[in-house]
Formats: C-alpha cells, sequence, structure tokens
C-alpha cells in the first residue's frame, strides 16, 4: 500500500487574473505504516496538497498513484479511493448531523453498501478505537463536549476502515488535555492496525513528540521532507517563512550560545530533561583541579 | 470599583421540550466573583465547557446573569436600558474571523462599528485611520479582507473594535485557528493595545504561552472560578492545573521537571530567557 505523487502541479483559478499556483512540482511517496506530520503557514498549500491524496482535488498536471493504479484514469474507482484515504477536515464535528452518536458512525460504512450488521459493528469497533464511552453512544452528538464530538467525527471515518488517515489540525480549538488525548489516541491507533497516518499541524511541539517524518509545505512546494530532529536543525529558515521550533529547541540553541556544552538536537521536553542532566553529571564528574 | 465587578455572578441555560416544559437546567457560571481594573491584562483558561465562553458574553451583554450581580464600569448588567453602553464600553473579537468580517473593504468593515454609533463621518475615518494603525494594518486599507491571512482577518477584526474605542476588548480564543507568525501577530497586537493605549484586555485561550505576561489568570472549572493569581503564582501550580485538564507552558514544565530531578531551579519559570539563565548560574 503506497500513494505517489509525480511531479504534481495544482493551480486554482487556471485561466483568470486570480490564477494561483498552489502545488509547485511536488514529488512525494507516502509508504505503508508511516507516522507523518505536514507543516506550514496559512496558504502554504497543505490543505490542497492532502485534498490531492483521496481525489478531491484533480492535479492540473503530474501524477498520483494509489498502490500503482493512476487516480485519474477513467476507470480508476474513486470512491473506494475515498474509503481507503479518509480525510478528517478541520472542526470535523460541525459535519455531525444524526440523532445520536452510533447512527452517525454507522452512516459511512452504510453507504459502502454493506449490510446493516456490518456497519453497526464497524460503528462500534470505531468509537471503540477513539475511546468513547460507550454510556454515550446513544445520546445526541450535540450534546458532547468539544473533545467527544472530536471523536466521533473521528470515528466516523475510522469506520471506514481507511488504510491512510489523514487529519487536518485535529486538535485546533480543545483544551491542553483534550490535545493530548486526542493525539495519545490517535498514536495508538497508528501502533495497533499499522494504518499510515499524516497529521497536519500548526503546534511544532505535537509535531516534534508523535511523528516520524515531518514535511515542510512553502509556497507551494515540500521545503523539507526529514524526520522533525533534522527538520528543527533549520529553526531559522522555518522563521523565515513564518514557522518556528518547538520551545525547547530555543532553549537548548540558548544554552550551547552561553557556553553550556548541551547537543542542540533536542526536541520534547523529556530529551532536553535528559541532556541538561547529562552536562550537569558530566561537570561533576570531573576533577575540579 | 474596578471597570468589571461581579458577585456571585450565576448564568444557567435552560432547556425546554415542545410545550415549554423545562427539561433541564445547566448552570454554565456558577457563582463567579470577578474585579477587573481599568487597563489591567486578564486571562481567563478553563478546559472546553468549563463557563469561559458563557462567562465572556456576559461582558457584553450577549448574555445577562440568571442570578448575581455585574457591573461593567459601573453599568448594571440586568438593566436592559444600560445595553448600548455596555456593548460601547466593551468590545468582543471571536475565535473565527470569517464570522466577523462584513464589508469587501478592509477600512469599510472597521468603519462598520463607529458608523452604527452614529459618529460623523469625518470622524468615522480618522478613528479607521488610527484603529487600522494600531492593528499595523494600515496598508491593507483598501483590500478585500477574503485575500487576507488569518491573522491578517482576525487583525482586522480588532481594528473594527479599537475603532469603536472601548475602554475594554474581550477576546475568545482569538488564536485557536490561526498559525504560529498568525497567533504571534494577534497577541503582540493586542499586548500593544493594553500597553500603549491602556485598553482593558481579557483573554481566553487554551494557549498557555499566550498568557505569561498577563497582569492576572483566573482559572475556571464547572462554572466556577477555581484559581487566581498571577502567571507566576499560577504555572507554580503544575499538578493542579493538570487536574484541571490544563498544562503550563514548555519552558515552565522543562523547568519542573529538572527540578524535580535535584536542579535546584526556583519555582515558576515562564519564559525561555529565565530558564538559560537560571541553567548557567547553576552550571
Amino acid at each position: 500500500m503506497s500513494i505517489i505523487l509525480d511531479k504534481v502541479n495544482y493551480i486554482y483559478g487556471s485561466g483568470t487574473a486570480y490564477e494561483i499556483m498552489a502545488l509547485k512540482d511536488i514529488n512525494l511517496v507516502i509508504e505503508d505504516g508511516q507516522f507523518i506530520g505536514i507543516i506550514g503557514h496559512t496558504g502554504s498549500g497543505k490543505s490542497t496538497l492532502i485534498q490531492h491524496l483521496n481525489g478531491l482535488i484533480k492535479a492540473t498536471s503530474g501524477g498520483i498513484y494509489y498502490n500503482g493504479e493512476d487516480i485519474s484514469d477513467s476507470d480508476f474507482d474513486k470512491k473506494k479511493l475515498r474509503s481507503k484515504v479518509g480525510l478528517v477536515f478541520q472542526y470535523p464535528e460541525h459535519q455531525l448531523f444524526e440523532v445520536n452518536v452510533f447512527e452517525d458512525v454507522c452512516f459511512g460504512p452504510r453507504n459502502l453498501g454493506l449490510t446493516e450488521k456490518e456497519a453497526q459493528l464497524r460503528a462500534f469497533e470505531a468509537l471503540r478505537m477513539v475511546g468513547f464511552d460507550e454510556e454515550l453512544f446513544y445520546q445526541s452528538p450535540f450534546e458532547l463536549s468539544g473533545g467527544q464530538k472530536r471523536r466521533v467525527a473521528i470515528a466516523g471515518v475510522l469506520a471506514m476502515k481507511p488504510e491512510v488517515l489523514i487529519l487536518d489540525e485535529p486538535t485546533a480549538g480543545l483544551d491542553p488535555r483534550g490535545r493530548d488525548e486526542i493525539l495519545d489516541q490517535i498514536k495508538k491507533l497508528h501502533e495497533t492496525t499499522n494504518m499510515s497516518v499524516i497529521l497536519v499541524s500548526h503546534s511544532m511541539e505535537d509535531v516534534a513528540k508523535y511523528v516520524s517524518r515531518l514535511i515542510v509545505m512553502n509556497q507551494g512546494q515540500i521545503m523539507f521532507d526529514d524526520t522533525p530532529k533534522e527538520v528543527f536543525r533549520h529553526y531559522k529558515k522555518l522563521e523565515e517563512i513564518g514557522l518556528a521550533a518547538p520551545q525547547v529547541t530555543y532553549i537548548m540553541n540558548q544554552l550551547n550560545e552561553k557556553g553550556i556544552p548541551v547537543n542542540t538536537n533536542a526536541t520534547t521536553i523529556e530529551e532536553a530533561k535528559e541532556e541538561i542532566l547529562r552536562v550537569f553529571h558530566n561537570r561533576k564528574d570531573e576533577p575540579s583541579f | 470599583m474596578g471597570i468589571i465587578k461581579s458577585e456571585n455572578l450565576i448564568f444557567e441555560y435552560i432547556r425546554r421540550d415542545e410545550e415549554g416544559n423545562v427539561e433541564a437546567i445547566n448552570r454554565a457560571v456558577n457563582g463567579v466573583n470577578l474585579d477587573i481594573k481599568q487597563g489591567d491584562f486578564v486571562a481567563i483558561l478553563g478546559h472546553n465547557g468549563s463557563g469561559k465562553s458563557t462567562l465572556a458574553k456576559h461582558l457584553n451583554a450577549i448574555l445577562r446573569p440568571t442570578e448575581g450581580d455585574l457591573w461593567i464600569d459601573g453599568h448594571d448588567a440586568k438593566d436592559l436600558n444600560k445595553l448600548w453602553d455596555i456593548r460601547k464600553t466593551a468590545g468582543m473579537v471571536f475565535q473565527n474571523p470569517d464570522n466577523q468580517i462584513i464589508a469587501t473593504v478592509v477600512e469599510e468593515d472597521v468603519g462598520f462599528g463607529p458608523e452604527n454609533l452614529g459618529i460623523p463621518t469625518a470622524e468615522i475615518w480618522e478613528r479607521v485611520d488610527k484603529a487600522l494603525k494600531s492593528v499595523n494594518m494600515l496598508k491593507y486599507r483598501k483590500h478585500s479582507p477574503n485575500k487576507l491571512s488569518g491573522g491578517q482577518k482576525q487583525r482586522v477584526a480588532i481594528a473594527g473594535i479599537v475603532a469603536m474605542q472601548p475602554k475594554c476588548i474581550v477576546l475568545d480564543e482569538p488564536t485557536a485557528m490561526l498559525d504560529p507568525n498568525g497567533r504571534k501577530e494577534v497577541i503582540d497586537t493586542i499586548t500593544r493595545l493594553n500597553r500603549e493605549e491602556k485598553v482593558t484586555v481579557i483573554l481566553i485561550t487554551h494557549y498557555m504561552e499566550e498568557v505569561i505576561g498577563a497582569d492576572q489568570i483566573y482559572v475556571m472549572d464547572q462554572g466556577s472560578v477555581v484559581m487566581q493569581g498571577t502567571p507566576k503564582e499560577i504555572f507554580s501550580r503544575v499538578w493542579e492545573l493538570k487536574k484541571y485538564r490544563l498544562d503550563v507552558p514548555q519552558v515552565t514544565l522543562l523547568a519542573e521537571e529538572l527540578r524535580n530531578s535535584g536542579l535546584q531551579l526556583p519555582e515558576g519559570i515562564l519564559t525561555i530567557d529565565e530558564l538559560v539563565d537560571e541553567i548557567c548560574q547553576l552550571y
């Protein structure tokens, strides 16, 4: 299972005065089971890019291949693609509409043409996967808290059994605990199902903590595509394009500039703590005269 | 008396069935006492559903108290005749900039508020100029708002409030939908308004880093204020905050972890510079 983008270009408003090149020459291979983060400022092309991955937007030029098949072929099954590449939009709870939570999650699998029993089974499984309390299954989705609503919306996509799960800022507007809970759940999902996960985020701290590969978008192009550690090494370049590194990166760099010999590539609190303690420990071991 | 003062403020959402019988009562604000001084920068923290936004909507009379008292610049919030005085005193900025912009040109959007207050035309344009300057958006005055970035749109929304010259601005998660740059632009703007123009700012947010410069922080849970103090005082209580589904800035958390591992750092470190200095002194 893989998605390959080959020299993909996309132009909004082609042929009008407002022509904007939203994606420029994108080459990308998304392999089985990866946990990928995408960052970039507003308007950098992140959303346009992810909408190409399940065929919601058709590339102006270039090819997109899902498991080796060209998704722009006229006989390619787009409906199947959309069930295999699940997209969770920003504020997905705005799309909830059914009378209760369980019915809402059943909507997707029912539309795949599954039997009622199979659809319900999938809904049950999906709600369990997002850690949703069984007692609330028959509540109206509109009476839940923000974090709960968002879980229901994510379950609605999971019930389609996607092979790739794409989430566009799944934690926007949630309180700190809600952010941690949703991301921990997604991480667990990734580890237990081997689903590929693509996380679009504005939080450098979150991508540093969770993803193993980080793609940085700028002006419709891929600027970096590497491990978070390698990407955050270029924090000055990231600032130039309206992004930043996690706070921890700044702390380590400042300590280093002041002559404390810490390694600057820590990106999470845990790593920074270990590194600072290591330096203090080494110093104590030195004979003082 | 401060610009905003409340005593035992209570608000209940009452849900009724089709016949109008009461089905459920949800007390969203439960006995809140506020006393906010003119010119203060106040932050309100709390998890989703803790009652922050319901409280905020009282401050410019979108909602009115079920019980208790609330005075905005001396106007009694329960008195319907004071509605417009209150709205002139306290302006409100919401999460999604797209829901707050109504005109097709930036300067007309900013002029909408003062125009509705019946200000003479010449003065409206003066105010628009000044407001756009104060949010650093003057050069976009002839632009169409829908071509702006999120942070720029939110600054136009703030300018629209500033042009009405309120004594107090209430911002309900103004940065939740913005990228890091947009967040910084908005926070810098409201900090400047507070410091230079002495506007009272009430900021509701889920980003702990944004409130380290506040004068006072109120933490809400289940409709009540459960913690109150300066950022240093509040963020020293890491575990209490976690209990309320909140967090501390990354810098503070790292300092706390290092302290627990034996480094002699003081409590309540809030900024990168502070932490770096303290570590250098120990080394």
